[in-house]
């Protein structure tokens, strides 16, 4: 397969252990941009204060939440309640275990990437009930429920869209289908007009999967205080923080590797590309978040039964259509 | 299709305006010019040959709508002229009631009072709020920038022309 490390054991333990520090730096420093971006969107200055710029920010706020007093409610369901925040953290990690950051770099190179990619973040709706539930909280209940709701129902065109490059390129496998990129076209330009809808669509729905704005009716604020996370304090709390923004970044480059060809580009090494994409998406991510408003819940589903489920539909015909006939 | 366009008009007014430069300034490293009017605290002012200008006629105690000024007058000779005329032997300021109304500025026939665009400290007991006479006498020394209007200031944008000035 040509892989860098050939024993399949160490190439997840080295690939795993390395993600894992890449991604929860990259979390970190995240949060950081995102308040610089939301602080310039509304003419303030973010974080200026630790570091140069404030870089040093998530370091300080990672020391606060450790500092924090941990509070169990009382009439929570002590286990899990104390559950939940890894368990939301571990499932938004473990996706990325079949990311291909470059050719012949990924935890696992799994046959069925795509779906064990969809298969965990769709299980992600299931912690966060459990952080709803285990809560005693009337406002984390119903934040619970409106995930598993908002969850389920966005699954749908999501696995939907991320069939119509499994369609076109005919493999399950990731890396296989950022190889057929590599070679062929990237397949947001392919079979022209699908991809792009396709991919766009795929962003759409994982922003609701990873629930950001404008999806974040779990959450609502304005509504449910904190949503399914209102109980929780100290660093259980940053858990579900990072977790969310793990989950976002990992959502991003799964797009970039599905629609706008994984590593491959021309120039700079490939995994500079990988990263450089996914960027990218995380910026349209915060930016959207900083731009849009909150969709209400009937909204919410009426958007995703009425207009993204028949539309995703349309395209995975349209893309079993274009194989069937230009091959 | 009217939520399509709203979502771009949004996302195209957010983008243009984190581009633009911050409004927020870090205050303590970059202090923005105060406005000429502004009024925070009292002085009370000595003339050039630095005899006290306050002739303790308690107009401002009188005209002082929350009553935060009292003074009290004492008859006696200049230090500086040797002239016997009015002063104030106890002039006190209460800062916890004053409405920064600016009337006793503008009723002082000496412009012995006048206000300042530098703000008080803050104090951990309630008398720290209380201008004394030593303390507006040290204000009025301390070079401290004066807010725009005083007495006279104020008489030469009124008709008709005070009698004393």
């Amino acid at each position: 397969m040509g892989h860098l490390i050939a024993n399949a054991w160490l190439r997840g333990l080295v690939h795993g252990a390395l993600l894992i520090t890449v991604l929860m730096t990259a979390v970190a420093w995240i949060s950081w941009f995102e308040r610089k971006f939301a602080a310039r969107v509304q003419s303030r200055l973010g974080p200026t204060m630790v570091g140069p710029a404030g870089l040093l920010q998530p370091i300080a706020d990672a020391f606060k939440m450790f500092q924090k007093e941990d509070i169990i409610p009382r009439g929570a369901d002590s286990l899990l309640f104390r559950l939940a925040p890894p368990l939301t953290l571990f499932l938004s990690l473990a996706t990325a275990a079949v990311l291909p950051i470059m050719p012949g770099m990924l935890a696992s190179d799994l046959d069925i990437g795509v779906l064990y990619a969809l298969a965990f973040s769709g299980l992600l709706a299931f912690p966060i009930w459990v952080a709803g539930w285990s809560s005693a909280n009337k406002y984390a209940l119903l934040g619970g429920m409106r995930m598993v709701a908002q969850g389920i129902s966005y699954e749908i065109p999501m696995v939907l869209c991320a069939l119509v490059p499994v369609v076109v390129t005919g493999s399950l496998s990731l890396s296989e289908i950022v190889k057929y990129q590599a070679a062929h076209h990237w397949l947001v330009f392919w079979p022209p007009g699908i991809g792009v809808i396709a991919f766009v669509l795929f962003f759409t729905t994982a922003l609701a999967e990873s629930n950001r704005i404008p999806f974040d009716i779990p959450e609502a604020e304005s509504e449910l205080v904190a949503g399914p996370t209102t109980e929780y304090t100290a660093i259980r709390f940053g858990l579900f923080a990072s977790a969310e923004y793990a989950h976002s970044v990992v959502s991003c480059a799964l797009a970039s590797a599905l629609f706008l060809g994984g590593w491959d580009g021309p120039v700079l090494p490939p995994s500079v590309w990988m990263l450089l994409k996914t960027a990218a998406l995380f910026v349209i991510v915060t930016w959207v978040r900083w731009s849009l408003l909150r969709l209400r819940s009937d909204q919410l589903m009426a958007l995703c039964w009425k207009y993204l489920v028949p539309v995703s539909l349309a395209l995975v015909l349209g893309a079993g259509a274009w194989v069937y006939v230009v091959g | 299709m009217l939520y399509l366009t709203a979502t771009l008009q949004s996302l195209f007014s957010t983008l243009r305006q984190s581009l633009k430069k911050p409004t927020t300034v870090e205050y303590p490293k970059v202090v923005r010019p105060r406005a000429p009017r502004l009024r925070a605290s009292f002085a009370l002012t000595k003339d050039a040959a630095g005899d006290e200008n306050c002739i303790g006629c308690k107009k401002c105690e009188k005209v002082c709508p929350s009553e935060v000024i009292a003074l009290t007058t004492v008859k006696k000779p200049s230090p500086i002229t040797g002239k016997s005329r009015g002063y104030a032997s106890d002039f006190t300021l209460n800062l916890q009631g004053c409405i920064i109304c600016e009337l006793c500025v503008q009723v002082c026939p000496t412009d012995a009072i006048v206000m300042v665009q530098d703000q008080e400290k803050p104090g951990f007991s309630r008398e720290d709020l209380v201008l004394t006479m030593d303390k507006l006498y040290d204000n009025g020394e301390k070079k401290l920038r004066l807010s725009w209007a005083n007495a006279s200031v104020l008489a030469e944008h009124q008709n008709p022309e005070r009698k004393h000035a």
